[in-house]
């Protein structure tokens, strides 16, 4: 047995059939591109924009409750810190990735469990409402009451053309949004290249990327991680990529030449 | 006094399990804002019991807000890390493995724990499932059980004159996850009406 859940999946893989891309898939997908223009949330504990492998964050906002307000929750702009480390982690596998986009904190993890589901969605939902291109999602909901309500805002996203990157959960188990058919899914597999790729034919994870045992950035200095929450960002990173270099594209073409650039692609 | 005995056991054998240095579980307060180690076994396990911390900080705090399992290789080079777990415990592992205690509807209702699980030798039960991945496999199922003990225990806990004989055959329930802690509330509610009728 191995996980984080998810990984045995692209152990082993078969061959997928995608849709033919001019010579050289991921060259056609990414090749020359270093992200410039490009909008990237990372929806996560903050993001510590001084660390020198995130190299700035462009905007920052931070999801508090609010009892007094309709939906429960208030956005506080504004520098924060990162509450765990987490979210530079993230930040700093984009960048690694895509040099030049630009990456905006959404703070949803908050000071307390009670209500930690309506921050989460409040968070997404900013994202789409402020043009982000690529949302970096390295965490998940298990709770059925969120089903409906994430399902509706990754819709959103989707018909909105806001790329919802999610994180399969490191446990078994359905969560959400990472589930749904309009995000890209990604789970970690092993190796050390960021430009690890793969399609798994038997969703409904259907990415891959490094994510077991890899060096990440972290709250003051790095660490050795594991975890589908740093495959995620991998993934977002190329997205990017692909996004700044065909701006023309939707969201669902955008999952197709992910697909195409897979390495078990034919 | 059922859930501290039952944790304390819980976390000893998770601990001899993954040849760790030490294993602790903590769960969430009441108002959801704080993490209260409840039980520990070895290194730093004196220092960690009774601790709280906020939920909104460190790996296990992450844990917590996001419901998901961790694996940490090597926290040495993180400062923050190591201070707050310094402070908390006097003990400073190189690698965690963390997963939440989640109840039925996916919230968080505790962390548990394992400080420097060992590799590389036959000390550790997993044997050749030793790694990572499988640990964090292990952790999780691991994890799902004392969720089930820690709200069963709860339970127990809550009800006035339980008969004490009536403890090991609910504690057995939990072994059939979420369906055995639905028949153990029954059991118990059943129980609680027939003592109140008594009385």
């Amino acid at each position: 047995m191995s996980l984080p859940a998810w990984s045995g999946a692209f152990e082993d893989l078969s061959t997928v059939r995608a849709l033919p891309l001019p010579g050289d898939a991921r060259e056609w997908a990414w090749g020359g591109s270093t992200g410039a223009g490009i909008k990237v949330a990372v929806v996560d504990s903050g993001v510590d924009g001084g660390h020198p492998a995130v190299g700035g964050v462009d905007g920052y906002v931070a999801t508090v409750p609010d009892p007094d307000s309709e939906s429960g929750v208030r956005f506080v702009d504004g520098k924060h810190d990162d509450l765990v480390g987490h979210g530079t982690a993230c930040a700093g596998i984009i960048r690694s990735l895509a040099p030049d986009v630009e990456i905006y904190s959404v703070r949803v993890l908050g000071e307390n469990l009670k209500g930690k589901g309506a921050l989460f969605l409040a968070g997404i939902e900013w994202a789409i409402d402020n043009g982000m291109d690529v949302v970096n999602m390295s965490l998940s909901s298990k709770s059925p009451n969120l089903f409906g309500p994430l399902h509706d805002v990754a819709d959103d996203a989707y018909f909105g053309n806001t790329v919802l990157v999610c994180a399969a959960n490191n446990a078994p188990g359905p969560t959400y949004p990472s589930q749904f058919a309009s995000v890209v899914s990604v789970a970690a597999t092993s190796g050390q290249d960021p430009y690890t790729l793969a399609y798994n034919p038997n969703p409904p994870v259907e990415f891959a990327a490094i994510g077991i045992d890899i060096e990440v950035p972290w709250t003051g200095g790095s660490i050795v991680a594991t975890g589908n929450s740093f495959a995620a960002p991998h993934v977002a990173g190329l997205t990017a990529l692909i996004r700044a270099k065909h701006p023309d594209l939707t969201a669902f073409q955008v999952k197709a030449v992910l697909h195409a650039a897979s390495q078990n692609a034919r | 006094m059922t859930m501290a005995v039952e944790l304390q056991a819980a976390v000893s054998v998770i601990r001899e399990l993954f040849g760790a240095a030490a294993c602790s579980c903590a769960l969430a307060t009441e108002d959801g804002a704080a993490l209260r180690f409840v039980a520990a076994d070895g290194a730093g396990a004196a220092g960690i019991i009774g601790v709280t911390l906020p939920v909104g900080r460190g790996i296990a705090g992450w844990v917590a807000l996001t419901g998901q399992p961790i694996a940490v290789g090597d926290v040495s080079r993180d400062e923050r890390f190591a201070r707050d777990i310094a402070e908390a415990t006097e003990y400073v592992p190189t690698s965690i493995l963390a997963a939440p205690l989640l109840d039925p509807e996916g919230e968080t209702i505790g962390v548990i724990e394992v400080l420097d699980p060992l590799r590389g030798d036959d000390q550790s039960a997993l044997g050749g499932q030793r790694g990572t991945g499988a640990e964090l496999a292990a952790l999780t199922v691991l994890a799902s059980q004392v969720s089930s003990v820690v709200r069963l225990s709860g339970m127990v806990d809550s009800v006035p004159g339980v008969p004490p004989e009536l403890v090991p055959a609910l504690a057995a329930l939990t072994s059939m996850g979420d369906g055995g802690v639905r028949l153990a509330r029954e059991v118990l509610e059943s129980a609680a009406t027939y003592v109140r009728g008594v009385r």
